[in-house]
């Protein structure tokens, strides 16, 4: 199954953008592989704003991609081909169907930036079959369990629920909801979705914006964020967002 | 920097923060502006639990994109639309308190600092006064999601806030204690802890104009009121249970919908990393206008191998070319330039119209585009102008004019048409009088003379049926019976669904001829003796049908106009889609003929405009100079190679021929009118096809070679008898075409000496030069031949 990569962009500009994050030594595999995947990430995010994609196929994009490299080594298939196909693959299940040839016209820009569109040659048609194929393989990696549940949804109750606890005048003034949706697809970069509860990841991301503008919440028997979640622990919330800071942290060192 | 905001953070996290941030922020000159005007405050922990200096030193490093006043995108949609209830587009919780438990006193508190004059409340009547009613507030019915039930809240509404019916004094007599009121906040003191509220809509905020006001029933409390008693009944329900429940939970477009109601934007999402700031994607790297891009190279190279295809005369392939180009890029300019140009050179002026028009219409400063459809347009309005179409000519003539105010041609063009337009004014005046004198005399006499040739027909066909079976070929002797019997009555249906089409041309013409009734004396005569000679009822009057001669004459695209007057190119469509099926109906050859010769048909139109030189030239102006010259001569070259049969027929029938030819003569001339109709009919077919076609058989009948592109040619047969495989084999197909081919050719030679007779012959007069081509003994024999074959054709009617 290594033939998909062979004819993708990424076959070419992948390991040199592998090999300029990589740094020093010293590094752990680790870190490296965190890093490289915060890169693809990086990718996905981007393509997918100017594939025009919605919020949650994006999520989804990026979460077949951890989960396939949660089973897999990042060092047997090409990530970004990968992506290319979680992303491909994302737009399916949630019916927001994308082409390939716009996806391989945003990834091939992506790498070459400036570039003129590419020819409808055999390098196109190449490129699309090794896109198609990883897909499958993809699903197969993943036994077809491709729909997962995000915390889109889950946050946007939310935040109705919260806002009608707030004066409505404060809650104008607050950009709470830009903020917390922009966390939310932010968290995306790292493997927080498969690590996390996809409505603990949501009161997490309500709960940093709040706090970033210092809005009062009412306070009675409990708080706010455990009448949302039932199981959520102060805990857990401090735990996606020390993983989420720690993301943003990354981005000054990956980029 | 929103200067309140940071405040309202700095307020809540404390002193630290103010130092991280301005540890962070040092290079942020908006920070160092409200920096000074914050540092003046004093700082202490306002927030709950204790700060993190992770979430403090983000905050700081974010402070810039935080804060920054277009962070703030969000335009929330407050206005609940009226069928949010019904339909739950989302899942309505409960107000969130109600979980909480949140402290009596701070909710109380919390509500009277929250609840705005012209919100909607719903509260039951707890008391009648004279002066008005008292409600207990239960819920907030929109604006406020609050839990306010055991909040122990009063709210007057005073009788001058109840609104009257009429028919009674006492307003109040309708509302008992228990009724449940949908009512306005008019007023609130939060002082003394007192809200009224009214009944009349003005009370309401004007986003909430939709919610009627007044007594309710049960079923009409608020959902969020509803499932919050569920709450309080239950105690093990919880939020996200509840959540669960509720089918707007499930609705798949629930993230899009409360993305709406939020206010954030899906397309230009908001992200807190620093590359993925909108200001960091460029409008050429989205994936629509790369597509554009590549769209429009991948079509400009179509465009481009199909420029190599026309230059080499190869039409058809061009076309495809183009076509695909177009389909890629639907308004690629150079597409539609390089298409527009091959429907001209074809013919096809209303499609090279659309199609440059559309180009200019994408690219306005196209040269070429432009270029090309002032002469188009010009050609075009020629063609109308002989069709005695002047409105619609003059009309393109000034919109070339308006694209190239200098062009020479299109000035002239239509200085000329004012002038026509003028005299064909003049001249119908005329006309109209005389015309209603002549109409009934010769109705009369055209309707005898129809009367004895009917008869006459008659017996001849008797005479015919047994002579052509005998003079067929020995060696189809044998089997002759059974499979001439069947053709040719195949052929008599055939040619009757011909007959029909005709007579609708005919009707057509009629309609038009009654409008266009004034022209010179002349040609009205000439049209009368036409029209009584067919077989069917056509009208005395149809003076105009020998004007439009010319139409089939000068343009050379032999794109003639079948019916409809001036009108309209509806009516036109319409024709050429029936043209197009009597062309099917015609043989596999002529079919294929016609795309065989597409390139020579391109060549000729061209050199029709501009004169042409050479024999074969002049046979073929001869030819496309009447309509369906081209096909007659097809028809004639036919007959000559297929029917030995028919020609002893007609050998047979010349002394008869001889005896009838005066009288003949005249019917035959006659028989142009209806000719016409179903010349203009055939000759309507549209552009490239059938008028290829008719060059290209014109050229064969000068014993040219067949068209070169054989192989192109056979693909096409296959295609076409597959798509009819009722039809016989070659042969007999012929036949049938020649059926209707006889008479065409009887009219276009009667037209040729009529031609001669009439003073001044009408221009470069086809049938004239068609007869000069032909030993006069052939054209003899070929007028027998027609004349013969009509009445053959007649028979079947009666």
């Amino acid at each position: 199954m290594e033939g998909p990569s062979s004819g993708a962009p990424a076959a070419r500009d992948g390991p040199s953008l592998l090999a300029a994050g990589g740094g020093s030594g010293a590094e752990t595999d680790i870190t490296r592989e965190m890093k490289t995947h915060f890169r693809v990430c990086r990718f996905i995010m981007e393509s997918g704003v100017k594939l025009g994609m919605r919020s949650v196929p994006v999520a989804t994009a990026c979460e077949l991609y951890h989960r396939f490299f949660e089973c897999v080594s990042l060092r047997v298939y090409e990530p970004y081909l990968v992506a290319m196909s979680c992303v491909y693959l994302a737009g399916k299940v949630e019916e927001q169907h994308l082409r390939t040839r716009d996806i391989i016209n945003v990834s091939h820009r992506y790498f070459n930036s400036a570039s003129a569109p590419l020819e409808c040659d055999r390098e196109f048609w190449e490129l699309r079959d090794s896109v198609v194929q990883c897909e499958l393989l993809i699903l197969r990696q993943l036994d077809f369990h491709v729909s997962f549940r995000h915390p889109h949804k889950y946050l946007l109750h939310y935040l109705l629920s919260v806002k009608a606890l707030v004066n409505r005048h404060a809650w104008t003034r607050t950009p709470v909801a830009e903020t917390a949706w922009a966390l939310l697809r932010d968290c995306y970069h790292g493997p927080m979705c498969i690590h996390h509860a996809p409505q603990h990841i949501a009161i997490a991301t309500l709960y940093l914006a709040l706090n970033s503008y210092g809005v009062e919440m009412p306070v009675g028997e409990r708080e706010w964020w455990q009448v949302l979640c039932e199981d959520v622990t102060k805990e857990d919330i401090n735990a996606v967002i020390s993983d989420l800071l720690q993301l943003y942290d990354m981005e000054a060192k990956c980029i | 920097m929103d200067r309140d905001l940071l405040r309202q953070c700095l307020t809540y996290h404390g002193e630290s923060l103010f130092n991280t941030l301005q540890c962070e922020q040092t290079e942020n000159p908006d920070f160092q502006a409200v920096a000074s005007d914050l540092a003046k405050a004093t700082y202490e922990r306002g927030g709950t639990g204790e700060g993190s200096p992770l979430v403090e030193q983000f905050i700081a490093r974010k402070a810039d994109i935080l804060f920054c006043p277009t962070w703030k995108t969000a335009i929330p949609r407050e206005e609940e639309l009226a069928d949010e209830e019904a339909a739950e587009p989302y899942a309505i919780m409960p107000p969130a308190e109600a979980f909480m438990e949140v402290p009596f006193e701070e909710r109380r508190a919390m509500l009277y600092r929250d609840l705005e004059r012209g919100d909607a409340v719903v509260g039951r009547i707890n008391n009648v006064r004279e002066y008005g009613f008292f409600l207990t507030l239960l819920c907030a019915a929109g604006g406020l999601k609050r839990d306010m039930e055991d909040l122990e809240l009063s709210a007057l509404c005073h009788i001058k806030e109840i609104p009257s019916t009429g028919s009674h004094d006492d307003p109040l007599s309708y509302y008992q204690i228990g009724d449940l009121i949908r009512a306005g906040v008019k007023d609130l003191d939060r002082y003394q802890e007192k809200i009224t509220v009214s009944l009349l809509p003005s009370s309401l905020c004007p986003r909430l104009a939709h919610i009627k006001l007044g007594v309710i029933a049960r079923e009409e409390l608020p959902k969020h009121y509803s499932r919050g008693l569920r709450v309080a009944d239950d105690t093990r329900e919880t939020y996200e249970r509840l959540l669960r429940s509720c089918h707007g939970y499930h609705n798949p477009l629930v993230v899009e919908y409360l993305l709406g109601r939020v206010g954030v934007s899906d397309e230009r999402p908001p992200s807190l990393m620093r590359g993925l700031q909108s200001k960091h994607f460029h409008e050429e790297d989205f994936a629509s206008v790369i597509r554009k891009k590549q769209s429009a190279s991948w079509a400009l190279k179509c465009v481009r191998s199909g420029v190599d295809h026309f230059k080499h005369g190869r039409h058809v392939e061009a076309m495809n070319e183009y076509n695909k180009a177009l389909e890629i890029d639907p308004r690629n300019v150079e597409a539609l330039v390089a298409r527009g140009a091959l429907y001209a050179n074809k013919g096809g002026m209303m499609k090279a119209i659309s199609d440059f028009e559309l180009g200019l219409e994408t690219c306005p400063d196209h040269r070429n585009a432009k270029k090309y459809l002032c002469q188009t347009l010009v050609e075009r309005g020629k063609q109308l102008q002989e069709q005695e179409k002047f409105v619609t000519a003059e009309g393109l003539y000034r919109r070339a004019l308006s694209l190239d105010g200098s062009y020479p041609e299109a000035q002239a063009a239509l200085r000329r048409i004012t002038d026509t337009i003028q005299k064909s004014i003049r001249l119908r005046e005329e006309a109209v009088a005389k015309e209603t004198e002549k109409a009934k005399s010769g109705q009369t006499s055209a309707e005898k003379l129809r009367k004895i040739l009917k008869e006459e027909k008659r017996m001849k066909r008797k005479r015919k049926r047994s002579s052509s079976s005998s003079s067929s070929s020995p060696s189809e002797h044998p089997s002759l019976s059974p499979t001439s019997t069947a053709s040719s009555r195949r052929r008599s249906k055939k040619r009757r669904r011909k007959r029909g089409g005709s007579d609708r041309g005919s009707q057509r013409h009629r309609r038009r001829s009654s409008r266009d009734d004034g022209t010179s004396r002349r040609k009205r005569r000439a049209g009368e003796e036409e029209e009584e000679e067919e077989e069917y009822p056509a009208p005395p009057n149809t003076s105009a049908t020998f004007l439009y001669r010319p139409g089939f004459l000068g343009s050379g695209s032999g794109r003639g106009e079948g019916g409809g007057g001036e009108d309209d190119d509806d009516e036109e469509e319409e024709v050429v889609v029936d043209d197009r099926r009597i062309c099917q109906l015609y043989s596999l050859s002529a079919a294929s003929e016609d795309e065989g010769s597409d390139h020579r048909g391109g060549d000729s139109s061209r050199s029709n405009r501009e004169g042409r030189k050479g024999k074969k030239d002049r046979e073929e102006r001869s030819f496309s100079s009447d309509g369906t010259g081209g096909r007659r001569s097809r028809r004639e070259s036919r007959r000559e190679s297929s029917s030995d049969r028919s020609a002893c027929g007609a050998e047979r029938e010349r002394g008869k021929a001889r005896r009838r030819s005066n009288e003949g003569r005249r019917r035959r001339k006659a028989s142009t009118s209806s000719l016409e109709s179903q010349r203009s009919r055939k000759s309507n077919v549209a552009a490239e096809r059938p008028q290829a076609c008719r060059r290209s058989s014109s050229v064969s009948q000068g014993q040219q070679p067949p068209p070169p592109p054989s192989s192109r040619r056979t693909s096409l047969d296959g295609g076409r008898s597959q798509s009819r495989p009722g039809r016989g084999p070659e042969q007999r197909v012929e036949g049938a075409g020649g059926g209707d081919g006889h008479r065409a050719q009887a009219a276009s030679t009667s037209n040729g000496q009529g031609g001669a007779a009439r003073p001044p012959p009408p221009p470069a007069a086809g049938g004239g030069a068609g007869k000069k081509e032909l030993p006069p003994n052939l054209m003899d024999i070929f007028n027998k031949i027609a004349q013969f074959e009509k009445e053959k054709g007649v028979g079947p009617r009666k």
